[in-house]
């Protein structure tokens, strides 16, 4: 079991592999593992994920039981919260009211 | 009922006071940016309880989109009384008439046995915002949530142990999202209880523009 540390490397120049997991009846993407620089913010995977999927209102979590706010720093979540060399982004519908 | 239960993401009473304590105190260890979370001793019939309560936290500063604005719009904002650009000073008081202050309480919903957010703004001289003004300056993010999610909106309801009006994040949906993030962990019940309220939090906290650091979410 690895606790990923970004010792090597700097920074903005790591990419994080996100794994993006459907839960409920969320749709499945068709390729569910990406590269993102860690200097993002998680914004942008959210941002990612609404394009892929169409929809604004998606729940989205890590396996650690918290909802990211969309201003973390990617390298951040992963170097706390990543496993096995990857990031898990969960997901599931929050559908609108209507 | 006893424990956290992860099939309706809810919590007991006696739970929420325990994980309330654990949440406060670790907050306040690492988060020296921010006041402290407050646990009140207070119970409905009047009396005080051991065990029940409120924690609160007061006059805090949130994320706004003002707060994050740079500066220069909010000068084109004010320039038509001021065409010079550089005033220092202007600068200044613009930055600090917009520094609103809030209130946050978290309480336990006997109803819905999972917790409750209730607020309240301040302008800088204690007039309290209106829910449109509070709307108004936060985060987009946050908008976004409330405006188009099911399960996190804003009404306005009766403080349970003081009585007074307050703006609040409606229950109803808790305790479906909290059933998601408990069951995205391989957590005992035990880790469950402690990480109810920073579970909790995450997704409120998002709502009115309160960040929540990592460390409280990290298994150390």
């Amino acid at each position: 079991m690895s606790s990923p540390r970004a010792t090597e490397s700097p920074t903005s120049d790591r990419k994080v592999v996100v794994h993006l997991r459907a839960t409920g009846d969320a749709p499945i993407l068709k390729q569910s593992k990406f590269k993102i620089a860690g200097s993002d913010k998680f914004l942008k995977v959210i941002e990612f994920l609404r394009r892929q999927l169409h929809r604004d209102t998606l729940f989205v979590y890590v396996n650690s039981a918290f909802s990211p706010n969309p201003d973390e720093l990617v390298i951040d979540l992963y170097n706390n919260f990543g496993f096995d060399g990857k990031l898990v982004v969960n997901y599931a519908s929050s559908m609108a009211w209507g | 009922m006893r424990g956290v239960c992860t099939r309706s993401g809810s919590l007991s009473a006696a739970d929420f006071y325990a994980s309330a304590i654990y949440f406060s105190q670790r907050w306040n260890e690492t988060n020296s940016d921010f006041p402290n979370w407050v646990w009140i001793p207070c119970s409905r019939l009047g009396a005080i309880s051991e065990d029940e309560g409120y924690l609160v936290l007061e006059k805090v500063k949130l994320q706004t989109e003002r707060n994050d604005s740079n500066l220069e719009e909010l000068n084109n904002c004010d320039s038509s009384a001021n065409d010079e650009l550089t005033d220092e000073a202007t600068l200044v008081d613009v930055h600090s008439h917009y520094a609103h202050l809030y209130d946050l309480h978290i309480a336990y919903s006997f109803t819905y046995k999972v917790p409750v957010l209730y607020f309240r703004g301040y302008k800088s001289d204690g007039c309290h915002l209106s829910l449109d003004e509070i709307k108004e300056e936060l985060p987009s993010h946050s908008v976004e949530i409330l405006q188009k999610s099911k399960w996190t909106f804003m009404t306005q309801e009766e403080h349970p142990y003081l009585n007074t009006p307050w703006y609040t994040l409606h229950p109803c949906g808790t305790g479906d999202w909290m059933k998601l993030l408990l069951s995205s962990t391989s957590y005992g019940e035990n880790i469950s209880l402690i990480q109810y309220l920073p579970a909790w939090l995450s997704v409120i906290g998002q709502t009115v523009g309160l960040r929540v650091p990592l460390e409280l979410y990290s298994r150390s």
